[in-house]
């Protein structure tokens, strides 16, 4: 079991949630997620630790040898945070110092990371938490760390994996889900528990965030889901092997769970990050409104008022799991706040089945125009080469099986992909490719242009602008002959160079924490 | 759903008792009243919702080519096992594609050679290079850059600019003609003021260079 100073979330150590139960303002959560090394986001305490009493009680059950100091600080509000800050940072160098298990330079270069980004944490948090008092923001964010943090426990725990490389890596991909606008991966899963949902790894969605939620409250949702969610099948085993999620289960049981039919989750599993309930509605995290915003990015009023009751002082996920003094409705309320909706689910999955046709279509007329021109190219080339041509003679080609009707129509697509701070837009009609894009953050002309000359797409036009926070590019550009791009290789392409190298880049005069990576400076 | 029946059902018991709570007593009348005006919309509501989920239901049975049943629970499991085939569609596809890309690069090469060569005819069309390079504010410009096309040329462009910490504030490009025109606005990244004539004559510079 490794335990990381500071942000890097080696899944096993639960004494790390103790300290960490919140995170900063959620751009930091959000500008965390790198790939390279062992860059996590750092975890600062920002309040109190109700979940450390609960936490700290089943961290100690589980692991037994790690010597728990549970802090006893009570601030509940956000000006004791700086204190909380500096006494997790002084608990965690004292953990790290105790725990040897873990590779030395491993440690180190996890510590150095950790201890830039904490200090940068704290900086940013400190100028947070007193610019703009925004409580909303300091709340989701901890949600976010502090679920993510949880299926990462869970995560442990069904693997078994005491490795920290796989770890690490499992840290990576549940962060890639966890805060969309980082990482998008090519499409090939990797071998860990998230895979089993399906989903592709473009976007974060509460959706993918609920079922997080679901490995973090297994009492809640395994009375409901056990049956058809696959996962939880992993979970009752998990929570059982450890008592400390076991523990999680019985203040829940009392509750009355909304109970929902095992197959919607099952929904929730095959769904793609991008197709979110809500996401149709717009994917960059309006506060406000939006029930099943909470998990991922803002929290909403709800939580803040549990926060504001000083009852609950803690993320979203420990709600659930204590007892409020106002009753179990909140939490209930809470939890049901955060589900999607039938309707929107099935809905969604409409939406997604409807993309999933024009991709396979696609994607069949690729291949069968390629394999055309794999034929007309043993013939003698004719002049004019281009697609038209073997559309043609494909066409004229007695091959019995292949069904030609697509090489005689235009090639068209449209496909759309969201992150949390990215959504693309790409429509494909013969060799012009037409994209739209919207970035929240920074202005990412330079690496858009670059990744559409490693996707052989020739730029023809460009427009962009910038409204208030966002900028919004939109890009003809044709195809070059001969590629077979297609469009959610384009689209998952761009908003992985987006996300990931935007958020690298330091914006102009102002300190923007958590962006920055020792190994990640821009330098002009 | 059935629990939304007998919840429903709880509700119009509730509902017919007080109304005839209502013609009996006057007095309580108007507690009632609002108990079962609440419990009536609750109703329409309640309807409603299970409406949209009944025809967002029926528009999935639609499109999935389900097999078995046409209950409920059957529509969502065949949209599941439809859905997980289309992936595993998509999947084999995209492997296919894969395989189809890496052993014909060798035909593509040579076309993207061709294509290069036909891309830079500037001069075959009259339009010469140019910048021109305005102050619009105190630290901002305004640059218009004519340059040959050139495959990847932009890219250069942007990244050299930004080497130079000039950043592109709401670019426009358009190409005609085998030339770019690109309009911006450019700011210094590190906040500094740009000098005209300097500028003016990195960008020459950098175009010559693309």
């Amino acid at each position: 079991m490794l335990v990381n100073p500071s942000g890097v979330f080696l899944a096993t150590s639960r004494t790390v949630d103790n300290f960490f139960s919140k995170r900063g303002p959620k751009e930091a959560a959000g500008d965390n997620e790198s790939e390279s090394g062992p860059k996590m986001y750092v975890e600062t305490d920002c309040q109190d630790p109700n979940p450390r009493t609960e936490g700290a009680v089943a961290a100690a059950i589980a692991e037994g040898g790690f010597s728990q100091t549970v802090p006893n600080s009570t601030h509940k509000n956000h000006s004791g945070f700086e204190e909380n800050l500096k006494l997790s940072m002084q608990e965690l160098s004292y953990h790290h110092h105790h725990h040897h298990q873990n590779p030395i330079h491993e440690d180190a270069a996890a510590v150095t990371a950790m201890e830039i980004e904490l200090q940068q944490q704290l900086a940013f948090n400190m100028d947070n938490s007193y610019n703009t008092a925004d409580h909303n923001n300091s709340h989701s964010f901890m949600n976010n760390s502090y679920s993510v943090r949880e299926k990462q426990e869970i995560d442990h725990f069904n693997q078994h994996h005491p490795h920290q490389d796989q770890q690490l890596q499992q840290i990576d991909s549940h962060q890639s889900f966890d805060y969309s606008s980082q990482q998008n991966y090519p499409y090939t899963p990797e071998p860990d528990l998230l895979n089993l949902f399906h989903l592709p790894r473009y976007s974060v969605s509460p959706l993918l965030t609920n079922s997080s939620i679901s490995f973090s409250n297994p009492s809640q949702k395994t009375a409901n889901y056990q049956n058809a969610h696959g996962l939880l099948e992993d979970a009752p085993t998990a929570a059982d092997s450890a008592s400390g999620a076991s523990f999680l289960y019985d203040p829940l049981f009392h509750l009355n769970l909304h109970p929902q039919p095992p197959l919607i989750k099952e929904y929730f599993e095959s769904l793609p990050n991008g197709y979110m309930p809500g996401s149709r509605n717009g994917s960059f995290s309006c506060p406000g409104g939006d029930e099943r915003e909470g998990s991922g990015s803002v929290y909403q009023d709800g939580d803040l008022r549990q926060f504001e009751n000083g009852v609950l002082e803690f993320t979203s996920d420990m709600a659930c799991i204590a007892k409020s003094r106002d009753g179990e409705t909140k939490a209930t309320e809470h939890q049901r706040r955060q589900q999607p909706d039938k309707a929107s689910v099935v809905a969604d999955a409409i939406e997604y089945i409807k993309e999933l046709t024009r991709r396979v279509n696609e994607l069949k007329w690729l291949v069968e125009k390629k394999r055309c021109g794999r034929e007309t190219s043993k013939r003698p080339k004719t002049e004019d080469d281009d697609a038209v041509n073997d559309e043609e003679s494909c066409n004229m080609k007695p091959l019995g099986d292949t069904d030609h009707s697509f090489n005689g129509s235009l090639r068209c697509s449209w496909l759309r992909r969201k992150s949390k701070y990215t959504e693309v837009d790409v429509r494909i009609i013969h060799d012009e490719v037409t994209i739209k894009l919207v970035q929240r953050k920074n202005n990412c002309l330079v690496f858009v242009s670059k990744a559409l000359d490693e996707l052989q797409l020739d730029l023809h036009h460009v427009a962009s602008g910038h409204i208030g926070d966002f900028y919004s590019f939109l890009i003809n550009s044709k195809i070059c002959e001969g590629s077979s791009v297609y469009a959610s290789s384009i689209a998952d392409k761009l908003i992985e160079v987006v996300d990931r190298q935007c958020a690298a880049v330091q914006p102009t005069a102002y300190y923007r924490d958590g962006e920055d990576c020792p190994g990640k400076q821009v330098t002009p | 759903m059935e629990q939304v029946g007998f919840a429903l059902g709880e509700l119009c018991i509730t509902g017919e008792g007080s109304s005839r709570g209502r013609m009996g007593r006057k007095r309580h009348s108007d507690d009632i009243e609002d108990t079962s005006q609440f419990k009536s919309k609750n109703l329409k509501a309640e309807r409603k919702r299970r409406e949209k989920l009944s025809n967002r239901l029926l528009t999935l049975r639609a499109l999935v080519p389900l097999i078995t049943n046409m209950n409920k629970a059957t529509i969502v499991e065949d949209a599941i096992t439809y859905i997980l085939g289309l992936q595993k569609t998509v999947e084999v596809l995209q492997d296919q594609l894969c395989e189809f890309e890496a052993s014909s690069q060798e035909d593509a090469k040579p076309r993207n050679e061709v294509e290069v060569d036909a891309a830079g005819g500037t001069n075959g069309s009259g339009i010469q290079a140019e910048v021109q390079v305005t102050v619009i504010d105190e630290d901002r410009l305004w640059i218009k850059i004519i340059f040959e096309k050139k495959r990847g040329g932009f890219t250069r462009l942007m990244e050299a600019m930004r080497a130079f910490g000039l950043e592109f504030i709401d670019a426009n490009v358009t190409t005609s003609l085998g030339t770019m025109l690109v309009s911006s606005s450019v700011k210094g990244i590190y906040g500094e003021k740009l000098a005209v004539q300097y500028t003016r004559e990195l960008l020459l510079d950098i175009i010559n260079g693309i």
